[in-house]
């Protein structure tokens, strides 16, 4: 009996899968591929999804990255505090998170004076679109980011230290090369994450337009059939990334096992 | 050289001894062994001398943790060159790989070397730094017991080659008693060190004795002594002939003991002629059990003792559990541990 129940955990699994991937079938089936065209203006929508949500990552995976390896490493009265303040963002109803970071970076609020005292406004620009964007995914890098480190054993690191180099040496040498799968992980989260974000971005940057607005604005002006095409032009730029990732962690399986490795 | 070093997290350590070529820092599991390695290293915050304050990797180190701790994902060369610096890093690197007679596993990975070759790379990996001090931690406690002696060995080779003082941590009092020196750490603060046939055969406190390996520790009584440490016993089997490690044995009670190796199985078909006239005790033999290439013997008398014979030894006697046994205490190897405390003045 025991011999049968991988199958049958196999035959969940797909079930499961194929449950969540149902929706795509509607797209499948519902695309006009006879009059498959894109409505004017989505190609500008996708150049600002894909440029401003690459800036976020950016931003997203420098701040996000120290962060995540103070709470793998360090132990400090309060950490339970912050791991669990640090949800509060993806606790936030979308919607609601818009409004609130409308009311401190808008124009009456008081990051947002400050900022237009520089110059910069931070309601309907590239800036408050990036911003937006790194509310929406920043928690979600981090905790993974933060799995990932807690994964590399720490006398490595330490060995590295006794061996000459100086942490930031060590984080580059050592942590980073044992952890950038997690880590990629959870940068490719982060990154559907701020690329299909629509509700904070709808309050806070309704322009410049990302995909996932365009795709409001066309079913209120060009009815359903203009969404499909615009919704291809998503899956086809959003999905790469994740699926290198899938694709590099399935070929590193059989090369080591390093955490088995005699550590 | 010597280390001075005060550790008050996560134990209350307080070690001051000599280091001396290769070096043992025995003790029991969790006295402390690699938390004062890993202080030395600066990997634990602690006071003292070498290295007093600087970060880790300012310390001019080797240091071996246990299980060797090979980055996993670098091969066995890029894990020695790991510490070089320079354009010919990786030849260097070969180099200290062929010193460890590993030229051919170059481009292994850590999870498809052997315990001993991960322990010989950890070890060139240790030399690439150009260390002034190796520290060993356990080196072969994660080894198969068959092994342990033959990667030991090669280890000390390439040491005493390095010509680098080296303090190696261990529980294991076989691997202790190979080094040049052997320090005894014990209760947080190190209890006795010196050359280990001296610190084997003289422990200075009964404790000490039982780390050691000193299976048989009963008490006495000091009947006379003389100035070279010689004395006499009062004790369950009668008047013994003792020793004490430094000059006149203290007076009253005091505990003594003898190493199961050094006991003498008398034969029991034996001319009583040739038998030693002192330091003799009879009893019954209630156990036989193997241990490793040796045979363990209980003999119950006014006391317990308790034998280590090689088997060959045993093997011609044909011993039977309920026998009656004689076994003979050389006086030289019976050892006076100390005073327990106890009716010290003859006038209490």
């Amino acid at each position: 009996m025991s011999r049968l129940r991988p199958q049958w955990t196999l035959v969940l699994a797909l079930a499961w899968l194929a449950f969540l991937l149902l929706p795509v079938t509607a797209l499948v089936t519902h695309t006009p591929w006879r009059h498959f065209a894109l409505a004017s203006g989505d190609l500008a929508a996708l150049r600002v999804s894909l440029v401003y949500t690459a800036v976020a990552m950016v931003i997203v995976v420098a701040f996000g990255t120290p962060l995540a390896w103070v709470l793998a490493r360090r132990r400090f009265r309060g950490r339970a505090w912050v791991e669990g303040l640090l949800l509060v963002p993806l606790l936030t109803p979308p919607l609601a998170l818009g409004i609130l970071l409308t009311t401190l970076y808008g124009p009456y609020g008081w990051l947002g004076g400050w900022f237009s005292g520089l110059g910069v406004s931070l309601t309907n620009t590239a800036p408050a679109f990036v911003l937006a964007q790194v509310y929406a995914s920043a928690p979600y890098y981090v905790v993974g980011a933060r799995a990932a480190i807690e994964g590399v054993t720490p006398e490595l690191e330490q060995l590295g230290r006794t061996l000459g180099d100086s942490p930031w040496r060590v984080f580059r040498r050592v942590t980073l090369p044992l952890s950038w799968l997690g880590l990629a992980a959870a940068l490719s989260i982060a990154w559907v994450r701020a690329l299909g974000e629509f509700g904070v971005v709808l309050v806070m940057a309704y322009y410049p337009q990302g995909i996932p607005v365009k795709l409001w604005v066309n079913l209120q002006d060009f009815g359903l059939p203009s969404v499909y095409p615009l919704l291809w032009l998503f899956f086809l730029v959003g999905l790469p990334l994740p699926l290198l990732l899938g694709l590099l962690a399935w070929r590193r399986r059989p090369q080591a096992r390093p955490d088995a490795a005699g550590v | 050289m010597r280390v001075d070093y005060r550790i008050e997290r996560p134990a209350c350590i307080e070690a001051h001894f000599e280091l001396r070529g290769l070096t043992a820092l025995a003790g029991r599991s969790g006295a402390g062994k690699t938390t004062l390695l890993r202080a030395i290293c600066g990997l634990v915050p602690a006071t003292g001398e070498p290295y007093a304050g600087l970060p880790p990797e300012r310390r001019r180190i080797g240091f071996l943790p246990q299980d060797s701790a090979l980055f996993p994902h670098l091969t066995a060369l890029g894990n020695i060159a790991y510490p070089l610096r320079g354009p010919d890093r990786l030849e260097r690197a070969r180099e200290l790989l062929g010193r460890v007679r590993l030229a051919g596993l170059a481009e292994r990975y850590p999870a498809e070397l052997s315990g001993g070759q991960a322990q010989r790379v950890a070890l060139a990996r240790a030399l690439a730094r150009d260390p002034e001090l190796l520290l060993l931690d356990e080196p072969t406690s994660a080894l198969e017991p068959g092994l342990r002696d033959a990667v030991f060995e090669e280890l000390r080779a390439v040491i005493e080659q390095a010509r680098l003082p080296a303090l190696v941590a261990t529980h294991d009092s076989h691997l202790a008693q190979q080094c040049d020196w052997l320090a005894v750490l014990d209760g947080g603060r190190i209890v006795q060190e010196g050359p280990p046939e001296e610190v084997f055969s003289r422990p200075a406190t009964e404790s000490l004795a039982r780390l050691l390996g000193f299976r048989n520790i009963f008490g006495g009584r000091v009947a006379r002594t003389a100035p070279d440490g010689e004395a006499l016993l009062d004790t369950a089997c009668g008047s013994l002939r003792a020793r004490w490690a430094g000059g006149r044995a203290p007076a009253g009670e005091v505990s003594w003991g003898i190493r199961g190796e050094d006991v003498q199985l008398l034969p029991p078909r034996q001319d009583p002629v040739a038998r030693p006239s002192e330091n003799v005790v009879e009893g019954v033999l209630r156990s036989i059990r193997r241990q490793g290439l040796a045979v363990a013997l209980r003999v119950e008398g006014p006391v317990t003792l308790d034998l280590l014979l090689p088997r060959h030894v045993c093997e011609g006697l044909q011993l039977a559990v309920d026998q009656r046994l004689a076994v003979h205490l050389p006086p030289q190897y019976v050892r006076i541990l100390g005073s327990t405390g106890r009716n010290n003045h003859p006038a209490d």
